[in-house]
């Protein structure tokens, strides 16, 4: 019997040792002067450190705690900090996920606060309408732009017989390619080392691509297919904002999509699938296998320390009237968690991240574009200092080329249904039709509650 | 700490006690063998009503642990994942009965009922060429070599976690960077889009995990293999059988419960992949590699549709348990015609 009871009290211990365990972990809470930020950004995460030492310093006191996770687990990590009550007070916010936390009441709406401290939105030059939700309210303030360029390999350029200049103006149309159409076919080089516009070309065996991937499954085309059709006057929603349906279906993008199958079926581009998702842009222009390809702006500074390989930046191509540019530009936002502990704490740090003084000392690394015009001065200087030239972008949002992505519902779905019927055509298994298949999807994804 | 206690209780109490029913949880302790001549279940047949009341406390304290990890783990999720295939439910909000509305959409799904095809065609593929090749390699290692190296280096891409494989032979199978088509380019002058094309993603994919999977089953089937007794292959060569006859017509019905053991664990196991999608094709290209699990995960955890995503989940257990019972019950798994 004393044996039994020794065994039922050994039992009954571990448990409670079991038991205690589990509950000792949860008992770390943020301390009351704690203000976390998220990003999934490890370059943005270390610019901004500068900004959390200038704040600490100005607030005695309190502690800003800068943590980032890579994109792949960022936005799963943060749905279960909302559902676990442990999400940041304050992180960076990409628009595909923006209205789903605004729909479920998770971020806070900043103009309470935009009121009383007469916080001026209008020092911001893109992006503030991204981060504004269907009730009307602001909801994040813009973090950075982007946008997009042609990035090429100088020495292939110039054995090309091309000069830098002639990359500043070209055109394009969907029915021949115009002047950018004969450059691709120029630079693309067989393994026997005849260009892509000389007889005997041989389209099977090739050794440099006269442009990177424009066949790719990207439903924004932003580093695709976006920068040639946006110049036609396309937009991809029917509105600005919160469209109902995506313009798939109009005839311009079919006409684009067809001018990149016969580019991709000359040779000129990698047929979808050449590369797999691991290679990256900067990837392909490094290892030769691409002569020109367009890149984000996010790039610029990467490309620019490629070893060995001479990279030039310039804008993207004007469209068949000879003088349009138009730039697909996404902005992330900066908000707030609405089960934040600190709002008031929390919204000073982040309207401290919103000013001039700190955007223009994180910035001056180059990993990210400002919105404040003044510190995006102040960044491009500094960069131009390390030799990465961005007046490409800077001029951009000067001659007011660029056109915000817009915002919409259900981002991940669409993306989902989206991508494979893209997928498809460039693959050959579907023809011009699915256009108005995906553009029927768009609607009902759309206007589904 | 618990089992050196419960092997002191089972040796200090009994002889005192003079019950040797209470000795029937401690299968193999000396105190069994020492105070029980009889063998069997005899003994628990005995045991007094009010013994086994005065078990029941400790019992249930023993049994505690056990049962709080399994409701925990095993019974609260799957009862709460069957309620929520009937709501609507987007994490951050609470759910909302929706009846069979997620049923419904299950039905006009045609991304569900392609996923479902796409995955029974990976399973076909693992379980023809997975069964087929571990038995010959089993039968191979049985009667050529008995060296345990050689069972051992079988065995080793099962130890390589499923992650590492798919990024390993991702790499190996690239169509610019990767070994196998830098040699089918020098052999042939072309290269294959192993995860690119449509044709291509699903038969690469399920090679993968035949790969992986082959020493594992290989090696339940050379355990099988070893319990066939060798007077019946002497039997069958003094008839005059040749090697192809004899494992025809003796190895194989011999081994049906095992083979039936590997076809179950393999259609099991083919229809829950997911890890080495992810990694490689994402399901793509055009769908063509969406498998279920792969469906299902985007479902839940990018689109944050939980509702419709435990929906699935749903149908995908029940159609498992289905086809693990009609398997069973048309092999008469347990049979064996070795008696």
């Amino acid at each position: 019997m004393r044996v039994r009871q020794a065994v039922a009290l050994g039992a009954a211990l571990t448990l409670t040792a079991v038991v205690s365990a589990c509950s000792s972990s949860s008992g770390s809470g943020s301390g009351s002067s704690t203000v976390n930020w998220w990003t999934w950004d490890d370059k943005q995460a270390a610019a901004y450190k500068v900004c959390a030492t200038d704040f600490e310093k100005a607030n005695p006191g309190v502690t800003v705690k800068i943590t980032q996770y890579n994109v792949v687990d960022y936005f799963t990590k943060l749905t279960a900090g909302f559902v676990a009550n442990k999400a940041p007070d304050a992180f960076q916010n990409s628009v595909q996920f923006f209205p789903q936390y605004a729909d479920q009441h998770q971020l806070l709406p900043l103009d309470d606060y935009i009121k009383k401290d007469s916080f001026d939105l209008s020092r911001f030059s893109v992006g503030v309408d991204s981060w504004k939700y269907t009730d009307g309210k602001q909801y994040g303030l813009p973090l950075d732009w982007a946008a997009t360029g042609l990035y090429y390999n100088s020495d292939m350029l110039t054995k090309a017989g091309y000069s830098t200049k002639d990359v500043q103006n070209l055109n394009w149309n969907p029915d021949n390619g115009g002047t950018i159409g004969k450059m691709i076919a120029h630079l693309t080089l067989d393994t026997k080392g005849r260009r892509g516009d000389q007889a005997g070309f041989d389209k099977a065996h090739i050794k440099t691509y006269g442009f990177g991937q424009l066949a790719a499954k990207d439903f924004l085309g932003q580093s695709t297919w976006s920068s040639f059709v946006s110049t036609t006057g396309w937009r991809l929603g029917n509105k600005a904002n919160w469209p109902t349906e995506l313009n798939y279906n109009d005839p311009r993008l079919v006409k684009t999509m067809d001018w990149i199958r016969t580019l991709v079926a000359k040779g000129y581009a990698p047929k979808i699938g050449t590369f797999t998702n691991t290679v990256s842009d900067v990837d392909l222009l490094s290892s030769g296998k691409v002569a020109m390809e367009t890149g984000g702006s996010w790039s610029a500074s990467t490309f620019a320390k490629i070893p060995n390989i001479k990279v030039g930046i310039g804008p993207t191509v004007l469209g068949p009237d000879g003088k349009t540019r138009a730039v697909f530009s996404n902005s992330n936002g900066n908000t707030i968690w609405a089960g934040t502990k600190n709002p008031d704490l929390t919204w000073k740090w982040v309207s401290y991240m919103g000013s001039e003084a700190c955007q223009t000392k994180a910035s001056a690394t180059g990993t990210f574009f400002p919105s404040i015009p003044a510190s995006m001065a102040a960044s491009a200087k500094a960069l131009k200092a390390q030799g990465v030239d961005l007046t490409v972008f800077t001029d951009m949002l000067k001659n007011k080329e660029l056109y915000p992505s817009p915002d919409f519902n259900n981002g991940a779905e669409l993306q989902d249904a989206i991508e494979p019927l893209i997928e498809a055509y460039f693959g050959g298994q579907k023809n011009d039709s699915v256009f108005a298949d995906m553009q029927a999807k768009t609607k009902s994804i759309l206007t589904q509650k | 700490m618990v089992v050196t206690s419960q092997g002191n209780h089972a040796t200090s109490v009994i002889p005192r006690s003079g019950e040797p029913g209470a000795v029937a949880t401690t299968a193999n302790s000396p105190a069994k063998r020492k105070s029980s001549p009889r063998r069997g279940r005899r003994p628990v047949a005995t045991r007094s009503a009010a013994a086994r009341r005065r078990d029941l406390p400790v019992a249930l304290l023993l049994i505690l642990p056990a049962v709080v990890g399994f409701a925990t783990f095993y019974a609260y999720p799957t009862l709460r994942g069957i309620y929520l295939s009937f709501t609507e439910f987007h994490v951050l909000s609470p759910p909302r009965w929706v009846g069979l509305a997620n049923f419904r959409e299950l039905f006009g799904d045609d991304v569900f009922w392609h996923s479902l095809l796409v995955t029974a065609y990976f399973v076909l593929l693992s379980v023809v060429f997975g069964t087929l090749i571990s038995l010959v390699t089993a039968v191979v290692l049985d009667r050529v070599t008995r060296s345990s190296v050689l069972r051992g280096v079988i065995l080793l891409p099962f130890l390589i976690s499923n992650v590492i494989a798919a990024l390993v032979w991702q790499w190996m199978l690239d169509p610019t960077l990767g070994i196998v088509n830098i040699a089918l380019k020098n052999l042939t002058g072309h290269s294959i889009l192993f995860f690119g094309s449509g044709g291509w993603a699903i038969p690469s994919l399920a090679a993968i995990s035949v790969w992986k999977w082959m020493g594992y089953y290989a090696l339940l089937i050379f355990a099988g293999l070893q319990t066939i007794p060798p007077t019946i292959y002497e039997a069958g060569r003094v008839d005059g059988a040749s090697e192809v006859q004899m494992f025809r017509r003796l190895t194989v019905p011999l081994l049906r419960p095992i083979l039936i053991m590997v076809v179950v664990l393999t259609v099991i196991n083919s229809f829950q992949v997911f890890d080495i999608v992810q990694v490689t094709t994402e399901g793509g290209p055009a769908n063509a590699s969406n498998v279920l699990q792969m469906y299902i995960y985007r479902k839940a955890f990018r689109q944050f549709d939980f509702g419709y995503a435990a929906t699935m989940s749903l149908a995908l257990f029940a159609l498992l348990i289905a086809v693990t019972f009609t398997q069973l019950r048309l092999a008469r798994a347990n049979e064996s015609d070795l008696n």
